[in-house]
């Protein structure tokens, strides 16, 4: 078995789904907290990736960060080499392919919570950021955990977008889903279910974590 | 400088109804304000303007030298920074955090040695020893009321803000709380804003009451003043019971208490309610008028008194008679027509002792 890609892959998911709790957080709190009229643009945006083609999203992406882009050519002269085709620019697309799965959970999440909590400890004194850390994020941690969990199991099956954006360059951009596909191209019948039973014994692995929580709240923040 | 918190606002909602207040609460003492009126009045509104939870569109809010809302000047002091305790109808306790969790919630700049001097107090003041491990949804109604009450006076706020603090539990134990909650509030020396829809926990508590219906505070003043003499119909109405007299105990006779008001004696069935100072409420509905001397009947109350004025009401005419205090009848028209009720008519005003409703001060 072809360790390389599974690596790379564990690699890119465990790096989207710790970025996304750091920049998913904060947009599920302005989300669940902001009175502005344009917040259903921003929810708009946000889901986005839900419903486009990975194709379309990766090609938007490859433009994006592509040589000619703004942004592309202000990451070479930053870093001294291109965005596009590299395990970086890889990374920056599965945070944005992935950013529902973290947002959304995360939202629905600080949205069960009391407002009348949140009120409360205002009214004690305490500053929004430590009623954040010590009540709205306490009390919603099944969510975040859900969301981070799942935006780290779609990353590790994404495939459309990694075709556009990565490329296929071994140890770099070649991760398990491209790897199969590989595979059964070059007729690798035997290499290929090998690599795809591991990721679907994986990926339920990581959905049954996930619904155990839910059943349990407390399962992560244990009862006295 | 005048130690008070004024108020003068104007809270609107989007196509909405507005909700105005005027309100001066003096610092410095354990004064308590009712703010007194039907559910949908704009009551909490009042309380979450204060405490900072919603912004008006129009006034003023000063608390001694500091200005808390100008809406002209777009100030807007946050919940955080006004040091107000805000207690919830619901209590809004921490789900995820014991008893002692909650008490010392916001009193971590405390060093630890005074933080647990204070949760000690605040068991002690709230009868919760022996609770302070357990989580909120493991306490009964009355437990959780008090423990948010303790959170609130553990760091000692300036402005006590009570949301219909007795609602949310069960008759019996709202009875046994009502004087608790007075004896605590007593205790502290901080105003008091309490919001309530029941008369019983208005007369309870109150220094002062403030009517309110339909986004309007209609007429403050002293509980006894207020409830027995309205403004107009429409806090007569919200207010419902019409007499309201402040007396002492005197005597006792044949498990009866003996009330002097007003060089008159009143006879009471006792409630189970200890002290000796009460607020004797008197429905105008239980009081029945008849003209010239005293009958003999089985109501042990006969007061000889003058009528001050009739006034119609629908089908009933309301009757204010002066018989060493102000009594308030109901009877009916007819019977206002048959009997001639006017002004300097002398008539003899009938109680049933067990009609004399007692609420202890």
């Amino acid at each position: 078995m072809n360790w390389a890609p599974i690596v790379l892959t564990l690699k890119l998911a465990g790096l989207t789904a710790a970025i996304l709790l750091v920049i998913g957080m904060p947009i599920a709190y302005w989300l669940t907290y902001s009175r502005r009229r344009w917040k259903f643009l921003v929810e708009s945006v946000v889901a986005l990736p839900l419903v486009l083609p990975p194709t379309v999203l990766g090609f938007y992406i490859l433009v994006a960060i592509g040589p000619k882009s703004p942004l592309g050519q202000a990451y070479e002269t930053l870093v001294g080499h291109p965005l596009v085709f590299t395990f970086e620019g890889l990374l920056f697309a599965s945070v944005l392919y992935s950013l529902p799965f973290a947002v959304q959970p995360f939202t629905a999440a600080f949205g069960a919570v009391d407002p009348k909590l949140v009120e409360a400890s205002w009214t004690l004194g305490i500053s929004r950021l430590m009623t954040f850390l010590l009540i709205t994020l306490p009390l919603s941690v099944a969510g975040v955990v859900t969301g981070v969990v799942i935006s780290f199991a779609h990353t590790l099956g994404e495939f459309g977008v990694v075709l556009m954006v990565g490329g296929n360059i071994e140890g770099v951009t070649r991760t398990v889903s491209i790897d199969i596909y590989d595979e059964v191209q070059a007729l690798n019948y035997a290499g290929a279910a090998q690599t795809a039973l591991a990721l679907l014994i994986f990926s339920f692995a990581i959905l049954s974590v996930v619904y155990a929580i839910n059943r349990n709240v407390w399962a992560v923040w244990p009862m006295k | 400088m005048a130690d008070e918190i004024t108020a003068d606002f104007e809270k609107r909602y989007g196509g909405g109804p507005s909700i105005c207040a005027a309100l001066r609460v003096p610092l410095g003492s354990p004064h308590v304000t009712v703010l007194f009126g039907p559910s949908g009045a704009g009551k909490t509104t009042v309380l979450r303007c204060l405490a900072g939870l919603e912004r008006p569109e129009r006034g003023r809010i000063r608390f001694a030298s500091e200005m808390w809302v100008d809406a002209d000047a777009g100030v807007m002091a946050p919940p955080q920074a006004r040091g107000v305790g805000y207690l919830f109808q619901d209590y809004a306790l921490f789900p995820h955090l014991t008893v002692a969790g909650n008490i010392t919630y916001a009193i971590h700049d405390l060093d630890r040695v005074e933080r647990h001097l204070r949760l000690a107090e605040m068991l002690r003041l709230l009868r919760l020893e022996g609770l302070e491990d357990r989580r909120p949804a493991q306490l009964s109604g009355g437990q959780q009321q008090r423990v948010a009450l303790a959170r609130v006076l553990a760091r000692r706020p300036r402005l006590l803000l009570l949301d219909e603090p007795l609602s949310a539990l069960d008759a019996p134990t709202r009875e046994k709380l009502r004087g608790e909650l007075r004896s605590v509030l007593r205790g502290q020396s901080m105003p008091t804003l309490c919001v309530t829809h029941d008369w019983v926990e208005a007369l309870t508590l109150a220094d002062e009451v403030a009517v309110m219906a339909g986004g309007r505070i209609l007429q403050t003043g002293s509980p006894d003043h207020v409830f027995s003499k309205p403004a107009n119909a429409e806090v007569a109405a919200i207010v419902g019971v019409e007499t309201v007299i402040l007396g002492r105990i005197s005597g006792r006779q044949d498990g009866l208490a003996v009330f002097d008001v007003g060089g008159k004696q009143l006879w009471v069935v006792e409630a189970s309610g200890k002290g000796e100072e009460f607020y004797l409420c008197i429905r105008a509905e239980d009081v029945t008028l008849e003209i010239g001397t005293r009958p003999s009947s089985s109501a042990r109350n006969h007061l000889a008194g003058i009528v001050t004025d009739v006034r119609p009401a629908g089908p009933v005419s309301r009757v204010a008679v002066d018989c060493g205090f102000a009594l308030t009848a109901l009877v009916t028209r007819q019977a206002a027509q048959d009997l001639d009720l006017k002004p300097g008519t002398p008539v003899t005003a009938t109680v049933k002792a067990s009609a004399i409703h007692l609420i202890p001060r």
